[in-house]
């Protein structure tokens, strides 16, 4: 617990240049705290990761940042503003500098990748000049090499382009600060590694500050220049690639290692045996 | 016991408080969205989606609301001789009353089922997370467009029903039950007021406002998966129908009072 805290007061104290702070941010749903007084800061122009095991609340932490989620306690802060108390008029115009990589993509069934990419963009500016957006939507499709594909529909792209046209569209408006949730989940390896590259890529080219959350250690190695691990919706680990790996936590150890804990292994082994629970139809009737 | 009640109570005042805060939240972006051209494109994809497509089905049920009624009313008049009276009967229930309330029915089947269903679907995706998570109002986007659309065409739809159903009616009380044609009409102009046609057109802006805002709502909270989904629909398409009904009995109450106080005076003006 004294080492939790530590990782903890550690995370609040990164430096002032944070270009996000989260201030003892607390989420409960119902009874169930998914957040517990979580502090961190966002250093601008680095790639942070968020690792955990699946339901730890990584997904809620990052819909924070942009207040896709109002906390239950705490405070997100975006450039010193305090933003979770605004008005969703307002926070839209902060909202403008993010983008957001979202696990499925959530491409807009209904409009082509075109129309995708350029929905930002229409729905802030007055297009004067049609031919200018349809130069801005073929470079930023050539970023992640889906140049051509404007008049597909996310129904005839794989899961792979689809997240590179969400990723397209998520830096349509040049954003400051990245967000990707799951961004290699459902990919194989070649794919996986194609989105790594994509995300190393972006923050070199445009110097943006990205936020991603994952439980792919390899992505994580690759990607992160500072990596968080959440448990119990606490920080239990926090620092570079190195750090994470010979963190003497064992739940970290655990995870990065892909091992099945001791209590698991053990809930396993009372559930019975296979041949026990095996489906025999001459016990039923047909 | 109690506790299991006041907690009940709590979660429906919560349910019925957000959506008053929705309600509220179209009707100020629609206000602000009737004066702004960028608007007008997305009002006519839905315009297209919601109207057009819905004009056969809603002609099926204006004619078959206007021949039933006939067969049902002309053994009870000509009982009592009263015959050629029949199409005072079956015009007034069409336009005001069976035509408006089974078009907005059918309405709510077909638009606020598909409304429920597509928000649903992008809510269970994350598509209206990522509309917000682009600086966009959701609401102002996804939800103001269907509403403008709805409360515009359903008055149009209701007169298309009201069309087939007075032809419905005189098509089984003329050509079927062999009912003089000139004494059909002029009992039916004499028993029909412009202020029957009105109250029923009327109706429509209240069922389309109802059925658009009951739809999205239930497509922006319903839960995860296709069940979420499915029972999302199911509950959009029951509360729009108890709304239409409940409307319809507000909306007549109020006629009622404001005929009884000045249509009276029309003759003296």
């Amino acid at each position: 617990m004294a080492e939790e805290n530590k990782e903890n007061i550690e995370s609040n104290n990164k430096g002032n240049g944070d270009i996000v702070t989260l201030k003892n941010l607390t989420k409960r749903f119902g009874d169930y705290v998914v957040l517990d007084e979580i502090s961190l800061g966002i250093e601008k122009g680095k790639t942070t990761v968020v690792i955990g095991p699946s339901g730890c609340g990584k997904t809620v932490l990052i819909k924070h940042l942009l207040v896709l989620l109002r906390p239950s306690g705490g405070e997100v802060y975006f450039k010193g503003q305090r933003i979770d108390n605004l008005p969703e008029q307002e926070l839209n115009k902060v909202r403008m500098q993010y983008g957001f990589l979202f696990q499925g993509g959530a491409l807009f069934d209904s409009l082509s990748v075109v129309g995708n990419v350029t929905f930002p963009i229409v729905q802030h500016y007055e297009i004067t000049d049609w031919k200018k957006v349809e130069e801005l939507v073929a470079s930023k499709l050539a970023m992640v090499g889906l140049d051509g594909f404007q008049n597909y529909y996310p129904a005839n792209l794989s899961g792979g382009q689809r997240k590179r046209v969400a990723l397209a569209r998520a830096i349509a408006l040049s954003p400051e600060v990245i967000l990707y949730d799951e961004p290699t989940t459902g990919l194989d390896p070649i794919r996986s590694d194609i989105i790594n590259e994509l995300i190393l890529k972006l923050q070199r080219e445009l110097g943006v500050t990205t936020v991603v959350v994952t439980h792919d250690m390899t992505s994580a190695y690759k990607i992160a220049d500072r990596i968080i691990m959440l448990h119990h919706g606490k920080i239990i680990a926090d620092g570079d690639a190195d750090h994470i790996r010979n963190h003497p936590h064992p739940i970290v150890q655990q995870f990065i290692n892909g091992q099945v804990g001791e209590d698991d292994l053990a809930v396993l082994r009372a559930s019975g045996t296979l041949t026990q629970s095996q489906f025999l139809p001459r016990d039923f009737k047909e | 016991m109690l506790e299991e009640l006041g907690s009940k109570s709590i979660i429906s005042l919560g349910n019925i408080g957000r959506f008053g805060r929705f309600v509220w939240q179209v009707m100020v972006a629609s206000s602000r969205s009737c004066f702004r051209v960028s608007t007008y494109p997305l009002v006519w994809a839905q315009i297209h989606a919601i109207g057009v497509r819905s004009v056969p089905v809603i002609m099926i049920t204006g004619a078959f609301v206007g021949m039933t009624l006939a067969i049902q009313a002309y053994d009870q008049l000509a009982g009592m001789g009263l015959e050629e009276h029949l199409g005072a009967l079956i015009n007034v229930s069409v336009v005001k009353e069976l035509g408006p309330v089974l078009a907005a029915v059918m309405l709510a089947g077909r638009i606020g089922g598909a409304l429920t269903a597509e928000l649903g679907t992008m809510n269970v995706t994350e598509q209206i997370d990522a509309v917000r998570s682009m600086g966009t109002d959701p609401v102002k986007y996804l939800v103001v467009p269907r509403v403008l659309a709805c409360l515009l065409l359903t008055p149009i739809l209701i007169i298309y029903a009201d069309l087939l159903g007075i032809l419905g009616g005189y098509f089984v009380s003329v050509v079927q039950l062999e009912i003089n044609s000139s004494a059909y009409w002029n009992f039916s102009a004499s028993g029909v007021e412009l202020w029957d046609v009105s109250v029923g057109v009327v109706k429509g802006i209240f069922f389309g406002g109802a059925i658009a805002t009951i739809s999205c709502y239930k497509g922006f909270t319903c839960r995860e998966g296709a069940h979420g989904v499915g029972q999302a629909c199911t509950e959009a398409f029951v509360s729009s129908f108890i709304s239409i009904l409940a409307l319809n009995f507000a909306v007549d109450v109020v006629a009622k009072g404001i005929y009884n106080t000045f249509w009276t005076v029309k003759s003296l003006v």
